[in-house]
């Protein structure tokens, strides 16, 4: 558990974790596992996990943590871009 | 520094690595970024073609690159982190690695196409395949230039080549983590 006190190791382990869990949504929704309004929630969650993994690519891999302003200008810009990717996503 | 001997604080001078290499990664992500929004705009016109067509694609293998990239992105960092301390064996050793990882996704990525192709699947076949093989085409191009751009960190080792090749790898998995879920997963 010591090795995820380095911001680095902890920012790998979490994108392996955040992409698991979009590859077994999106396996979930091929399978039939989810039907209906789920399909649609999973991918909106799918998203969200994308979203999330740039953040950490952004934050820790680049190393915006360290550069505040930037850091608060990306997520904002990325968030935008989240939202709209997932109006037409929605809207299909 | 001002005349009044107060620093003149600039946002530019927080920027970790060099200017010139965040001028590329956002135009890079504005021209993927541009990419992914089309497909998805065209989409709307034929979601359940989509659909169809993306069924055809390997989601597990894709997962698993996805898997290859971000660990080959961690490697990259530690690079960066050795260079930093001046050790340059290690900065080469955890560059090469990177590399090599890269060179995985390339395979798996070969392999992917090799399939669709013996299946007669070509960038003609459909507006999805058509956005399938641009898009994921020109990241393993970006991807063929992030691996000769590690090498050359590699052969040139000093902390600031390496940061700025590493960055160029990190915008590759960037692109990817966005690329993924819309053209594989999303139904």
């Amino acid at each position: 558990m010591r090795a995820l006190r380095d911001p680095l190791i902890r920012a790998w382990a979490w994108l392996i974790a955040l992409s698991a869990a979009s590859t077994a949504l999106a396996v979930a929704v091929s399978q039939g596992l989810l039907s209906g309004r789920g399909v649609t929630l999973g991918g909106a969650a799918i998203l969200i996990l994308a979203w999330a993994k740039a953040n950490v690519i952004l934050s820790r891999y680049l190393g915006l943590a360290q550069a505040p302003f930037w850091h608060r200008g990306f997520r904002i810009v990325l968030g935008l871009y989240a939202v709209l990717l997932l109006g037409l996503y929605l809207i299909a | 520094m001002s005349e009044t001997g107060t620093d003149d604080f600039s946002p530019l001078d927080q920027l970790p690595g060099d200017l010139m290499m965040w001028v590329l990664i956002v135009s890079e992500l504005l021209v993927f970024g541009a990419g992914l929004a089309a497909f998805l705009g065209v989409r709307i016109t034929d979601p359940a073609g989509f659909a169809a067509s993306q069924d055809l694609l390997h989601r597990t293998a894709a997962g698993v690159n996805t898997l290859v990239l971000v660990t080959s992105g961690f490697l990259a960092a530690l690079a960066v982190r050795s260079a930093e301390a001046g050790r340059i064996g290690a900065t080469r050793v955890r560059l090469a690695a990177a590399s090599a990882l890269g060179l995985v996704f390339l395979v798996i990525k070969g392999l992917e196409y090799l399939e669709k192709a013996r299946h007669g699947i070509g960038i003609e076949t459909d507006s999805f395949f058509t956005f399938y093989y641009l898009l994921t085409g020109f990241h393993a191009a970006h991807v063929i230039a992030g691996i000769v751009i590690l090498g050359l960190v590699g052969i040139r080792c000093a902390p600031r080549t390496v940061e700025v090749g590493a960055a160029f790898w990190h915008m590759v998995d960037l692109v990817w983590v966005l690329l993924f879920p819309v053209i594989y997963l999303l139904r």
